[in-house]
């Protein structure tokens, strides 16, 4: 019979075949060998790394297209013409520099998971180039970011973007403006002529007399959040300079649309877009955006908002210039869930803490940064809390069988199955870590550590390992070891252990430090040497502690620490979610989340210190341990008054 | 919660003098299998309050011929033993309270974990 064709051809219809198979399989599109007006381009993804601007110089070879579709993260793209391209089915094209292979085949339809168009949030408008590029130099060189000005603008290093306040500084503490004490600079003269645009524009009828310069860098962004109602009135003008960025905006019912800003837009915010849903900027290196092509208009698609015709934008240097009026009188709007003057909560941003100065401030700041942590983290923390350290499981093993050992802070129980011959009972404040004790069929209870529900001198031992430096102030520390010697029979002893200010003892790093290469290291602070021979308490221990105003400041893993009072990073690693695409830079992976937790660390002596304050008990012993300092309590073996 | 937990514990509430012992107000109780170890049992007898172990026994519904007091020569006695050994290892509670006998604040037992945290007012 006659030849099919030459084996490199049968080659490649193999190729197609596979192509189409596996395209009807994982993606339900099903190919046809009927000529039809759409195309399915196999391997010309946004998902594959192929972009728009490549896919369409390739296939324009091929002839006139009419659309060109690309879903985000999906290897494939879809063409349709007027017309069947029969000589296209089959097809196979290098794209890309020779670097991926296209198969083209038809399809009976354009599978679309095209939206209806989503609309812009109510009250928003974006105004495309609003300044000229000239105007645009202009404003730019106008905002003097050099320190030399701090006297006259209030120019804060902000840990991601910089920002500049013209006329009143905003404060990002309480997010609300100081109307009382007006900066000495005014807004810029330069922005007079775009500001008087805005008005014959009838964007805005009264000037403003705030200005906000953001300068955001690659990568760099600006959480979701409402501006406050109280502060400004209901217009809310942003001029977008240099590189284009995407906002996003949402709104509570949990609407997501995205904006793209190019440089030199004006964007308008009022009413419902001002009010009510959040605008944000992910910080991102590269942003999905909607494709446009100078040369096929019919190729552009009309925004992000669908889902054709996207691409990926690399991120450059965009400075905004956010203008707004200051509020005088409470705001009236009509969204009171989100206004502050109408009883909302005001929508503070989670400010560091301050070393608290009472018990009660002392109780919410653990609240927050100890037991919420540790309760959302328990299971991830149990599985890098499972070697008991050898120095408690010798004082463990050093006690006598049947012996009642209390174990305060116990968390996942790692301590509880040591001693088989010790009656041990463990209690924690997290449910989540005491729920784990049960699983291993340990006798645990939830419980303060201040406060533990036993009585009075029952215990033959009780350790506390890596607690007490969780508690805020002296009083609290102190508190905590009274409560462990209570619950201590005369001759009782207590072991505790708590994290040192000094990381390295002896010119040993401890094993914390040493894991360097450890995923997301959680591990105690840098190294402050300390020297074996001084083992009696310091007399006077310095004060290290420079926290400035007094609020806490979070630690890098692995470095030294400044400071006692620091609130230290934990990295919540969860199961990979099965199936999620890798898509490259351009896709917003779920950041993984960061948890911090308070720690008062302790330096040399000053555990010693606080146990010579508590009457009828000894320090028996005292050591360092992998970057803890440790201190074994002896009550005495008569109760003296 | 087994007995020998109850045993340990008593009320905090602040202010009340006699927290101890707990009232046991169960919903769900189970029975594990746990070796019996003689020599560990003989150990804990002397670290108990036997008269609050016979109430909570009571309590339970669990008491059988618990004796009201120790008996003489226990160690040797493995009938006792494994009497006393059922009830505080083997017995378990895990829904229901425990409630403070003076103040009659409740704390409540789940999955077998008593929460005995307090509130600000009653630390």
């Amino acid at each position: 019979g006659e030849s099919s064709g030459t084996i490199e051809e049968k080659k490649v219809l193999k190729r197609q075949i596979k192509a189409s198979h596996t395209l009807l399989k994982h993606e339900g599109i099903s190919t046809t060998s009927q000529p039809t007006k759409s195309l399915v381009v196999a391997n010309g993804g946004l998902g594959n790394g192929v972009s728009r601007e490549e896919l369409s110089a390739v296939l324009k070879e091929m002839g006139e297209l009419e659309t060109l579709i690309m879903h985000p993260h999906k290897p494939y793209a879809f063409v349709t013409s007027h017309c069947p391209h029969v000589h296209l089915n089959g097809e196979k094209l290098q794209c890309g520099g020779n670097s991926v292979t296209l198969y083209l085949s038809f399809v009976d339809s354009v599978t679309c998971e095209e939206e209806a168009s989503v609309p812009l949030p109510e009250g928003l408008v974006l105004v495309e180039d609003f300044v000229s590029p000239e105007e645009e130099a202009q404003l730019l060189a106008a905002i003097d970011w050099s320190s030399a000005n701090d006297d006259i603008t209030a120019q804060k290093a902000l840990k991601h973007r910089r920002v500049k306040h013209y006329g009143f500084e905003f404060r990002y503490d309480n997010n609300n403006v100081d109307k009382d004490k007006p900066l000495p600079a005014g807004i810029p003269q330069e922005c007079l002529p775009a500001l008087e645009l805005c008005v014959r524009n009838k964007h805005i009828n009264i000037m403003p007399d705030q200005l906000t310069v953001n300068q955001y860098e690659s990568g760099q962004g600006i959480p979701p959040h409402v501006d406050t109602h109280s502060a400004f009135e209901d217009t809310i003008m942003s001029l977008s300079l240099g590189a284009q960025t995407v906002m996003e905006f949402r709104h509570p019912d949990g609407r997501l649309v995205p904006v793209v800003l190019p440089g030199r837009s004006l964007l308008v915010m009022k009413g419902e877009s001002r009010y009510l849903w959040t605008h944000g900027i992910t910080p991102r290196k590269f942003d999905t955006v909607p494709a446009c092509d100078p040369q096929s208009p019919a190729l552009t698609p009309p925004d992000v908002r669908t889902h054709s015709n996207l691409t990926l934008s690399k991120r450059g240097t965009r400075t905004s210039l956010t203008f707004r009026k200051i509020r005088h009188e409470p705001c009236r709007c009509a969204f009171p869930s989100a206004c502050d003057s109408q009883g909302a909560p005001s929508t503070s941003p989670p400010s560091p803490p301050s070393l608290p100065r009472c018990h009660d401030d002392a109780a919410q700041l653990e609240e927050e940064y100890v037991h919420r942590v540790y309760d959302a983290i328990a299971s991830h923390f149990s599985s890098t809390r499972h070697s008991p350290w050898p120095q408690v499981c010798h004082f463990l093993s050093s006690l006598p069988p049947g012996s009642v050992l209390a174990d305060v802070g116990c968390g996942n129980g790692k301590y509880l199955g040591v001693s088989t011959e010790v009656i041990a009972v463990g209690c924690d404040r997290s449910s989540a870590l005491i729920q784990i004790c049960a699983e291993r069929g340990f006798q645990a209870f939830v419980s303060d550590a201040l406060s533990v529900p036993l009585r009075s001198a029952t215990c033959d031992a009780c350790i506390s390992i890596a607690v007490i430096h969780h508690f805020s102030t002296q009083e609290r520390r102190l508190a905590a070891v009274r409560e462990l010697v209570r619950l201590l029979k005369p001759g009782g002893r207590a072991l505790i252990y708590v994290w040192a200010f000094e990381q390295e003892y002896n010119k040993q790093r401890s094993k914390y430090l040493k894991e360097q290469n450890k995923e997301h290291p959680e591990n105690h602070s840098p190294i402050n040497k300390a020297s074996e021979d001084s083992h009696r308490p310091v007399d006077n221990i310095q004060d290290v502690s420079k926290v400035t105003d007094g609020k806490l400041s979070v630690h890098t893993n692995r470095t030294s620490f400044n400071t006692q009072d620091l609130l230290v990073p934990w990295h919540l690693k969860e199961g990979k979610r099965q199936g999620e695409e890798e898509s490259g830079e351009g896709s917003e992976s779920s950041p993984v989340p960061v948890f911090h937790r308070y720690y008062h660390v302790f330096q040399q002596g000053e555990l010693e210190l606080l146990c010579g304050q508590v009457a009828g008990v000894k320090v028996q012993s005292s050591y360092h341990d992998q970057g803890n300092w440790c201190v074994i309590l002896e009550k005495d073996s008569i109760e003296m008054n | 919660m087994k007995l020998l937990t109850h045993n340990m514990l008593t009320s905090h509430v602040k202010g009340v003098t006699k927290g101890y012992p707990l009232l046991i107000k169960a919903t769900e109780v189970k029975m594990n299998e746990v070796e019996f170890n003689p020599q560990f049992v003989s150990r804990m007898i002397p670290k108990l309050e036997w008269s609050a172990l016979v109430q909570a026994a009571d309590e339970l519904g669990q008491r059988q011929d618990l004796p009201g007091e120790l008996v003489p020569d226990y160690e040797k006695n493995e009938d006792f033993l494994k009497k006393v050994h059922r009830l505080l290892l083997e017995v378990e509670v895990i829904e229901g309270c425990l409630q403070c006998p003076e103040s009659g604040r409740e704390f409540p037992i789940s999955r077998g974990i008593p929460n005995m945290l307090l509130s600000e007012d009653e630390a």
